[in-house]
């Protein structure tokens, strides 16, 4: 048979079987994906609009939550969500950069260090309600009471090992021949990590921050056993705190339509916002070219 | 060290007299994790002059030359023994600053290596880690080292541009005026040209001629026209041994061992 000789037939077959059953499972994956947009999309836009019809409805961000059949809004709820999430993200990087920093540039292959990671990338996948509790035990149930400040807690040990495991990876792709050129002009190594480590890797150290923050603000489970809810705009995170997946998950199970409508607006205000934030982080992840 | 025996020697290694050697090494040997790299090293650099390192891949070349910094010290699993005297002081020594060191022993490296700031910053860091300087004398420091480097016709105008927006024989260039601003003793090259085109090769050379007035360099290559051109000494190691070490134009025209000879007449390597 020469080189050129035309494919066996059961080759062909095989290959434009492969290539169909490649494109319906993409497709099913995509079809899903778009029905939850949509539905999302559709029932979440008209949450923004008032019930009858009279234009955008504003006091979706000047009014808290109501009782059922009064006017409201989801002030509380977007105020208690953004400081939980700012909290926890203060925490979180903290802890997550330094980590990250420390498996990369010191632990590397060491045995504390392999225990670290493995350790961190199970709590990278644990289930959030379990994290909850966790909480709910440690700091919940010993000072009696919900507060914002158990929830950023809770928010900020999910979001602690997305940073930690980013931080890593952007930090191992720097090249080892830039650590040593700083080191062999006299610098220290924590010298050479603040100033040019992570100056050359800030723009992925910031999308792992961003897909972290992402990660954070859709989360509920962690919510129920520390935040709670609260019916009022407060800023004292020392109670309970509103924010909006309690408050969609809430009212999304009511029987009250203007809870309901509500509820699609918060799902579709937090994915526009985790929608905003990934974008973000992918402009920022490409990083200057270097020849 | 005699050319006239009947075998060849198996090594013949010039000595520096010791009151014009910047760096001594003696009984230098070298570990990978346990794995010999080095092997009984003994030689000397002379002070203001360019010595080249030359010899097939894998050979050490690179390892001593990271040696003479204590580059290898980054990394747990390296080890060296014996002495590297940097005027009469020994580096290898438990005790030793290792940082400060290596503000006096300046490095380039095979890939240019700028830092992502900007061009000033990039000449700037290395200053700002050990002296205090006011801003015209520091603007002045990156001035002076960019014009040795002869970068500064072709930046002075972009001061604030990245280190990264220039091209591979600039970035090159720059990172030696970021090595010679810290004003080191000892400048060490690590194959400096090897992944620069021609042009910007020919202009580098031009830079490490003009800065052994003042500096001790140890340039490692694989280009032998390149030693040949730049160097007073040459070294030609094998295997983890320095086979050969004297004046650059007797080891290129005459050299002593049948290992060099062999190398420099292109039998291998």
């Amino acid at each position: 048979m020469t080189a050129f000789a035309p494919q066996r037939l059961s080759r062909t077959i095989a290959e434009g079987a492969f290539l169909v059953f490649c494109w319906v499972a993409a497709a099913i994956a995509l079809l899903a994906l778009t029905a939850i947009m949509w539905s999302l999309v559709s029932q979440g836009i008209g949450g923004f609009f008032k019930p009858d019809g009279g234009g955008l409805d504003l006091k979706i961000f000047t009014m808290s939550t109501p009782a059922p059949g009064s006017e409201g809004g989801l002030l509380n709820a977007i105020m208690g969500s953004l400081m939980m999430c700012a909290v926890a993200m203060v925490g979180a990087v903290f802890v997550g950069v330094l980590a990250g920093t420390w498996l990369s540039e010191f632990a590397r292959e060491s045995r504390y260090g392999k225990v670290v990671r493995f350790l961190n990338d199970v709590l990278l996948s644990a289930p959030s309600i379990l994290v909850g509790l966790f909480v709910y035990e440690i700091l919940v149930a010993p000072l009696k009471g919900f507060s914002g400040f158990a929830g950023a807690v809770a928010l900020g040990l999910i979001a602690a090992p997305v940073i930690t495991r980013t931080t890593e990876d952007v930090l191992r792709l720097q090249p080892t021949a830039l650590r040593e050129a700083s080191v062999a002009l006299g610098a220290p190594v924590w010298r050479t990590i603040l100033a040019v480590i992570w100056k050359s890797a800030q723009g992925g150290m910031l999308t792992g921050a961003l897909l972290a923050f992402a990660r954070i603000s859709g989360e509920t489970a962690p919510l129920l056993f520390t935040a709670l809810n609260n019916q009022f705009l407060s800023l004292d995170m020392t109670k309970p705190t509103a924010n909006l997946p309690v408050v969609i998950f809430n009212f999304a199970l009511s029987a009250y339509d203007d809870w309901r409508r509500l509820a699609w607006a918060g799902a579709l205000l937090i994915a526009a916002t985790v929608l905003t934030v990934t974008i973000i982080a992918r402009l920022l992840a490409r990083e200057p070219r270097r020849s | 060290m005699n050319a006239q025996v009947d075998t060849p020697p198996e090594t013949a290694v010039l000595e520096i007299p010791s009151e014009s050697a910047k760096l001594s090494i003696r009984d230098l040997d070298f570990f990978y994790s346990g794995k010999q790299a080095l092997f009984g090293v003994n030689v000397s650099f002379a002070a203001n002059a360019v010595t080249a390192l030359i010899g097939p891949s894998g050979c050490g070349k690179s390892t001593l030359l990271r040696t003479l910094n204590r580059m290898y010290s980054l990394y747990p699993g390296q080890k060296a023994t014996g002495q590297v005297l940097l005027d009469g002081e020994d580096i290898l020594g438990p005790r030793v600053n290792v940082a400060a060191l290596r503000a006096r022993i300046g490095m380039v490296f095979q890939k240019p290596t700028p830092f992502p700031k900007s061009i000033f910053d990039n000449v700037a860091y290395g200053v700002r880690l050990y002296e205090k300087m006011s801003k015209p004398d520091l603007a002045n420091r990156v001035e002076e080292s960019l014009r040795r480097a002869a970068l500064w016709e072709e930046v002075k105008d972009k001061l604030k541009d990245s280190g990264l927006s220039l091209s591979g024989g600039q970035q090159q260039r720059l990172c030696v005026a970021r090595g010679i601003a810290v004003k080191p003793e000892i400048l060490l090259l690590d194959e400096p040209a090897s992944a620069l085109d021609p042009i910007s090769t020919a202009r580098l050379e031009e830079t490490i001629a003009a800065l052994k007035t003042e500096y001790t360099v140890v340039i490692v290559t694989h280009n032998m026209g390149q030693a040949a051109r730049l160097s007073d000494h040459t070294g030609f190691m094998y295997l983890g041994q320095l086979v050969e070490f004297g004046e650059t134009e007797q080891l290129f025209t005459n050299p002593v061992t049948t290992r060099a000879r062999d190398y420099i007449t292109g039998r291998f390597g």
